[in-house]
């Protein structure tokens, strides 16, 4: 269930994120998530950008510390954890910032993958080249740098058969309206603390993510009052997204 | 005496275990079949509880955990509290303080929101440089006392003291029902205990030990039911590893009258676990073969004395 590996590279792929490496190749669903744990700094929920690596953006003491691991370093992995995508026909797959990381295992799942990605600068716009070799890649930036000037909602509705959106929560909040309920998914971050369902910490309108998602079908999604409004934060107390 | 509300079906989560209100109506809807819900301790004052690592589970031993108790604040608890839409479950607010005038504090503004009180009376995880409530005052039956008597002073409600295995949990128990406590809870998590990573050479909790429980930990509050209901044939909520109806049933013949599930929703979705509720529930029903359940409760007692319709 928890394992120590070695870090075997660190890639950089833009000046705030990195894709780490380890000697392991994890079996997990697209969706599905990992507790990567720092020993004796600390653990947080990432999802597998490859069956053998995490990509993390640099936001905080824990994710600076991750993307700073060397070859030969040690990483924790607790998991895979969590409900991932069911298989998808023709996707659609909508991705902002370090949310795009995780679209990747996914694409590679889907047949007839198209792209729809959202960044606040060409930078923040990962496996950009890699995508365009699986399908058509729409991009939005708000530095206009890279694609559409703007946002990435205004680049929907867009024709495809089913839907999966992994960003921030607002702008996932802005897509839930212009995608069909019945054929898109979307993948909701939470603070987690125990991640197998116990404490309850990770709830969106009582769902817990860690058990009941992370990724939860639209129609379920548009029956959460929580959702791109408020979180629990680490003593539980609300706080506003 | 106040008799405990009736918990029908007399399955509740335990205390620290799913938490916060919108889950316990997400579970309703789900169709658990949990007669009732019990909030994590609710402290005074906003604490964060631990930094991750806060759980350690097979294969790398027991479960543990070392959350902590995090908390909102209690007039934050009363906002969350007044938004809760239970259908028909009883709420049980569990409390927790750094000393009786605390544990009053937060009983005062939890009462009207709860159809019992919960006591915590034996946490056995803190934060770096606390004292764990077990060790400040679930061993000692005096300070015990103290904090029953004063949440009693602030709440018409019944009153739950639930002991850690790590006491002299009789002699708290007595005092504590002296003091004014209606049922006892049997019990919290036990140790705390360790676990260490060989590879890194790490304590692998963040809060370096965490309370055990799960299967680990039936044997012991088994034991402490069916100590407690010998001693004081009260109302008793048991804890601890309740995994299966089989489970259930045992702790109801050692004198459990509700019994709280937590571990066993490890890992369970929301339909998982309600359908796990149901198991539970539907294998006490057929065990019991159309006698009440207060039938059975402490039954186990009465075989060792030779009668008994089990016997």
């Amino acid at each position: 269930m928890r394992s120590v590996f070695k870090v075997v590279e660190n890639r950089r792929e833009s000046e705030w994120t990195h894709t780490i490496f380890f000697d392991a190749e994890i079996e997990s669903q697209p969706g599905q998530f990992m507790m990567v744990w720092l020993p004796r700094l600390g653990e947080k929920p990432f999802t597998l950008s490859y069956p053998n690596a995490v990509t993390v953006k640099k936001a905080g003491a824990f994710t600076e510390n991750l993307a700073a691991l060397a070859p030969g370093d040690e990483i924790g992995l607790r998991g895979p954890l969590g409900q991932g995508y069911p298989p998808l026909k023709k996707p659609a797959l909508i991705g902002g910032g370090v949310g795009i990381a995780e679209l990747r295992l996914l694409a590679l799942a889907s047949e007839e993958p198209s792209f729809v990605l959202g960044g606040r600068t060409a930078d923040e716009i990962l496996f950009y080249e890699e995508f365009r070799e699986l399908g058509p890649v729409h991009v939005a930036t708000e530095d206009g740098a890279l694609g559409h000037k703007g946002l990435v909602t205004e680049l929907l509705p867009v024709e495809a058969d089913s839907y999966a959106v992994c960003g921030p929560e607002r702008m996932m909040a802005a897509c839930l309206p212009k995608l069909p309920a019945e054929r898109t998914y979307f993948a909701i971050e939470r603070y987690m603390k125990c991640a197998v369902g116990l404490c309850g910490q990770c709830t969106c309108s009582g769902w817990r993510v860690c058990t009941d998602g992370p990724i939860f079908p639209a129609a379920a999604v548009a029956q959460m009052d929580d959702f791109g409004k408020r979180r629990r934060s680490k003593s539980g107390k609300w706080e506003t997204i | 005496m106040i008799p405990l509300p009736r918990i029908d079906p007399p399955l509740i989560n335990a205390s620290g275990i799913l938490s916060y209100p919108e889950v316990f109506t997400a579970f309703e809807s789900a169709g658990a079949c949990l007669g009732g819900y019990v909030t994590k301790s609710v402290g005074p004052r906003e604490k964060p509880g631990n930094d991750n690592p806060v759980v350690v589970y097979p294969p790398d031993g027991a479960v543990l955990n070392s959350l902590a108790l995090p908390t909102q604040s209690a007039e934050d608890w009363e906002r969350d509290l007044e938004e809760i839409k239970l259908k028909k479950a009883k709420l049980i607010v569990s409390v927790y303080g750094g000393d009786s005038l605390e544990f009053a504090e937060v009983t005062g503004r939890m009462s009207r929101f709860s159809d019992a009180i919960e006591v915590n009376l034996g946490c056995p995880n803190k934060e770096p440089g606390e004292q764990t409530i077990m060790e400040s005052i679930g061993q000692n039956p005096a300070l015990s006392a103290e904090v029953i008597e004063r949440v009693r002073g602030e709440t018409d409600k019944p009153v739950i003291a639930k002991l850690s295995p790590n006491s002299d949990y009789l002699a708290v128990a007595e005092s504590c029902m002296n003091a004014g406590a209606d049922a006892l809870g049997c019990g919290n998590t036990l140790g705390p205990g360790l676990a260490v990573d060989i590879r890194s050479r790490a304590a692998i909790l963040a809060g370096t030990t965490g309370g055990i429980s799960g299967p680990a930990l039936k044997p012991v509050n088994l034991r402490m039911t069916y100590e407690a209901y010998a001693r004081f044939r009260c109302p008793i909520v048991a804890y601890g590893g309740i995994e299966t109806w089989e489970d259930a049933v045992e702790y109801i013949l050692a004198g459990a009258s509700v019994l709280g599930i937590g571990t066993a929703f490890m890992r369970k979705s929301t339909h998982e676990a309600a359908a796990l509720t149901r198991e539970i529930w539907e294998g006490i029903q057929e065990y019991l073969d159309g006698e009440p359940m207060s039938a059975i409760i402490g039954a186990a007692h009465r075989s060792a004395e030779g009668g008994g319709s089990h016997a």
